[in-house]
């Protein structure tokens, strides 16, 4: 995909970027419906119960039926809603979580844009998904939808510091924000993986993904039980399943920054094992990751609201930057 | 942190353990011997003593006997026998009452219908409600045909 960057744009490679999204799209879109399924019936198993499974041969079809339905319910938008944010948000919402899908490297040579600041430009856009919630819940002109905003933005804007600040170490030891050469820097066997020297970083940076991503034990925005449904209490049919669908392209995201930034990508646990081709160990890996957000949601309750900016600003914070002053003593130690 | 990991322990446990989830609308739940469900009535060891109907607090059994055709026999037999299962509680007192155990319990218990009229149910219905039918109908032994 590279090489159309350096030519002139032409019509000809205009629709091969086309092409390209709209493969792209398709995927994500399986991947979103799958998912769902996969959510649904990892977290039935761990409560001893079995999961959809009369949808389809073993319920496969229970998230097609799922999105049928919302897509085809009554359109509704409050009265005194503001029509136009009201429309714009979910949009707003799932651009950005789909626009950064581009940058990330399947394998050596599957990305789309290499981007030389390819962490950067994730977390550039993905602010802009928090700008969509806030603006969601204050064009609901519902109070608890403005409040489920708020917490949500004043969430998601905490989580993004440490989440920043945890991967400086692993830029550090690799000397680059592009993600393919971050993932070329931990080739070698599986302890050269970034997991193991960066041990403090990654396990702030998971806990600050699982907030970002807004799911339990963090999903105090939505917290069913609590809000009514937190920013998107007035959302239905098919601008709430632009929602769900930002919510799970981010957890397609998460999953993908987490294998490239610190599980060594589409490197082989140990040289011997490159036969395989790199693209099927880079999906094991987020396949890994993905079970394990299911994994930590059919698990943990909710933390308090109030301890919630505690643990972001007072433990995730702290232990991010020692991890910076931990990384480059360590480089200068190793020099 | 020792807990939140032996947290992750028991839902991985339970992953792989054998699930509660029964295939009830595909396959019928076994009950209990002593489960009470839709009465069986046998007409032929009706006595109309009328027991039932006294005890029943909720008033939903209406019976009419008619004199025995058998010229011979003394008593009556029954003529119809109703249970209204909009409002029976199935508190097994009229089971418990009857003396010759002309009436039981089962171990059905699906009376979802659309009309309210089929919750009536007559003596024939419940003379083919004839499965799943209790086996001990007198388990406090007490002697046939009530103390003397």
């Amino acid at each position: 995909m590279q090489h159309f960057w350096d030519q002139p744009l032409s019509w000809g490679t205009a629709a091969i970027f086309a092409a390209g999204a709209v493969g792209v799209l398709a995927f994500v879109l399986f991947f979103v419906t799958y998912a769902i399924y996969f959510e649904r019936k990892v977290i039935g198993w761990m409560q001893y119960r079995k999961g959809p499974n009369r949808t389809g041969p073993l319920g496969l079809l229970q998230s097609v039926a799922d999105v049928a339905k919302l897509l085809l319910k009554e359109d509704t938008i409050p009265k005194k809603a503001d029509k136009g944010l009201f429309v714009l948000a979910p949009v707003l919402a799932f651009v950005p979580s789909f626009a950064v899908l581009a940058m990330i490297p399947y394998s050596m040579n599957l990305q789309f844009a290499d981007l030389n600041v390819g962490f950067l430009y994730y977390i550039a856009l993905s602010g802009i998904t928090t700008i969509a919630i806030v603006v969601g819940g204050w064009a609901s002109n519902n109070k608890y939808a403005l409040l489920g905003g708020m917490r949500s933005a004043a969430q998601m804007i905490s989580y993004e510091v440490p989440l920043v600040i945890s991967v400086v170490g692993c830029v550090m030891l690799s000397g680059s924000l592009n993600l393919r050469e971050i993932v070329e820097s931990q080739a070698g066997y599986f302890w050269q993986w970034n997991f193991i020297p960066q041990i403090i970083g990654f396990a702030v940076f998971l806990v600050a993904a699982v907030s970002e991503l807004n799911r339990t034990p963090f999903d105090l925005p939505e917290a069913e039980s609590e809000l009514v449904a937190g920013y998107h209490v007035e959302y239905s049919g098919f601008r709430f399943a632009f929602f769900m669908l930002t919510e799970y392209v981010y957890v397609y995201a998460i999953a993908a920054l987490t294998t490239l930034l610190f599980l060594g990508g589409w490197n082989a646990p140990a040289p011997q094992l490159d036969f395989i081709p790199g693209i099927l160990w880079f999906f094991v890996k987020f396949a890994f990751i993905v079970f394990s957000l299911f994994w930590i949601r059919a698990t943990f309750p909710r933390l308090r609201v109030d301890q919630l900016m505690g643990l972001a600003w007072k433990v995730l914070l702290p232990l991010a930057i020692l991890n910076i002053f931990l990384t480059a003593i360590g480089i200068e130690l190793m020099r | 942190m020792k807990g939140m990991l032996k947290g992750l322990g028991v839902t991985m446990k339970t992953l792989g353990s054998k699930k509660v989830t029964l295939a009830y609308p595909d396959v019928p739940i076994d009950m209990p011997d002593r489960f009470r469900g839709i009465q069986y009535f046998d007409p032929d060891k009706c006595i109309v003593c009328n027991q039932c109907v006294r005890i029943c607090p909720t008033e939903c059994i209406t019976l009419t006997g008619k004199a025995n055709p058998d010229p011979e026999k003394k008593g009556k037999v029954i003529d119809t026998y109703d249970i209204n299962f909009e409002i029976c509680i199935l508190c097994d007192l009229c089971t418990e009452v009857c003396p010759t155990e002309a009436v039981v319990m089962t171990n059905n218990f699906e009376l979802a219908s659309y009309s309210r009229d089929e919750l009536f149910k007559d003596k024939d219905w419940l003379f083919g409600n004839n499965t799943n039918v209790r086996e001990d109908n007198n388990n406090i032994g007490s002697p046939k045909g009530g103390a003397k």
